[in-house]
């Protein structure tokens, strides 16, 4: 399938990218795209831009997306569906468990239960939602940069 | 006769731009050679003054004036994320090893004050430190292996390196070794951000951090590079600017516009029922508008109170 021909299709599946556009997400749709000198696949990346109101795509989640049947705007061309994965928050689609990384977390919670669990110690219950300390301790939902001028009123949060 | 060699001087100086922009240079010099005697003629030479005296390298009026970022040392505490340095050690409490001795609990206070920190090596007080820091964040007792527990430990170690490079900066073994472990910290934060989102927000508030990710690339700052981020800000304000202005020019006229659509459409609305035509404007458009015209000067009134 060619590239044209695949951008049009009914649905993706993308990845949220740092964008700072309001009700808008924007995403990268990962491809495996032939080479046919080589007869070898290799990764090709395009952006698409998505009616987002709320905002509820957060950087790194993994978002299925619908195509509008008209272009919202000469840059808006999908919709977003539903969110998949959201980043760092996955769910087993067999068993609909929580996963961090290679294991379930019920197995965790089990093996620090069987040590005696601390009450200091990071309780999933208890956990505030993703995205409280979003520009107080964490910068990663926007794109960083390298510091190149001194602003006399711009402390540069994003600057590295 | 003035009209037309205006025309051909304008002609003209847009063919040198393009020209020294293609950088075909030597047609160029010949013809802004011919063209600043041929200009002097038609009186324009002070407009074109600016682009024959242009060299090679193009040199912007606007007056911007670049300061470069200072360049601050890897190991600082602004680089690696640490919002807090290392606490004040308290010299009271016992080393490590001690902490649960029952014979120290009857001893006398000269030997009790032997096993303190306050004798203590800086190994030793650095340890204890590892082990506070370590408690705060660890699963259960005998957590050692936990990412959180792991990342714990290096921001420790970091901090107390960080305090060895404070009075030693030129101490090169620490530097790398401080460097190293920042890095790895990061990388480890990166996975864990990955992995288990709600966990990685918890650490970053629970040990003082503040993550910022790498920028796609790297490279070294140069003033060409950096004038050219700062006109392309320049430019992006002004249209900025201009476009605000704009709009406040708009919002005053808002008022204006309703009334006099309410005035037309009460006009329109009146000549279709006194020609006895099918009526199009309906009294509820007309309330919507009026409607709207009261919410809008309700909120001048109330912006012009708060100021």
């Amino acid at each position: 399938m060619s590239l044209s021909t695949a951008t049009r299709a009914f649905m993706l599946l993308g990845e949220c990218v740092p964008c700072v556009k309001q009700n808008t997400s924007r995403f990268r749709i990962k491809r495996l795209e032939l080479d046919q000198h080589l007869l070898m696949y290799f990764r090709k990346d395009n952006y698409v831009y998505a009616h987002d109101p709320d905002k509820k795509c957060k950087t790194g989640d993994i978002v299925l997306l619908e195509h509008l049947p008209e272009k919202l705007t000469k840059l808006i061309t999908h919709k977003v569906k539903e969110i998949v994965y959201p980043l760092g928050d996955v769910t087993c689609p067999f068993t609909q468990k929580k996963v961090v990384a290679g294991r379930y977390r019920d197995h965790v919670e089990a093996v620090n239960k069987v040590y005696g669990k601390f009450d200091t110690a990071f309780d999933y219950e208890k956990a505030a939602e993703r995205g409280w300390l979003e520009d107080k301790k964490d910068f990663s939902h926007a794109e960083t940069y390298q510091k190149y001028h001194e602003f006399e009123n711009d402390k540069q949060p994003y600057a590295v | 006769m003035n009209a037309t060699n205006d025309l051909t001087s304008n002609v003209n100086i847009t063919f040198i731009v393009t020209v020294l922009e293609g950088k075909v240079y030597g047609i160029a010099m010949n013809v802004t050679r011919n063209l600043t005697k041929i200009l002097t003629y038609t009186g324009n030479s002070a407009r074109i003054n600016n682009i024959t005296q242009r060299n090679y390298a193009f040199k912007s009026d606007l007056k911007i004036k670049w300061v470069r970022p200072a360049k601050i040392p890897c190991y600082k505490a602004v680089v690696s994320g640490d919002l807090k340095p290392m606490p004040e050690v308290d010299f009271n409490r016992y080393q490590i090893e001690f902490r649960n001795c029952k014979g120290l609990e009857d001893a006398d206070e000269i030997v009790q004050r032997l096993f303190k920190l306050e004798f203590a090596s800086h190994k030793k007080i650095v340890q204890s430190y590892l082990k506070d820091i370590t408690d705060s964040v660890q699963r259960h007792p005998f957590d050692k292996g936990s990412i959180e527990s792991r990342i714990a430990r290096w921001t420790g170690a970091i901090r107390a390196w960080q305090e060895i490079m404070e009075s030693h900066p030129h101490n090169k073994t620490v530097k790398i070794k401080v460097k190293e472990l920042i890095d790895k910290r990061k990388k480890h934060l990166k996975y864990l951000r990955r992995w288990d989102y709600k966990k990685f927000e918890w650490l970053l508030e629970n040990l003082e951090l503040v993550y910022k990710p790498h920028p796609k690339e790297y490279r070294w700052i140069t003033r060409k590079d950096s004038l050219k981020k700062l006109t392309d800000k320049y430019c992006r304000d002004t249209v900025q600017d201009k476009l605000n202005e704009y709009k406040l020019v708009l919002q005053e006229q808002q008022p204006a516009f309703l009334e006099e659509k309410i005035r037309s459409l009460e006009f329109i609305r009146a000549e279709q029922q006194s020609c006895g035509v099918e009526v199009t404007v309906t009294e509820e458009e007309i309330t919507n508008v009026k409607k709207e015209l009261a919410d809008l000067l309700k909120e001048r009134d109330v912006s012009v109170k708060d100021d």
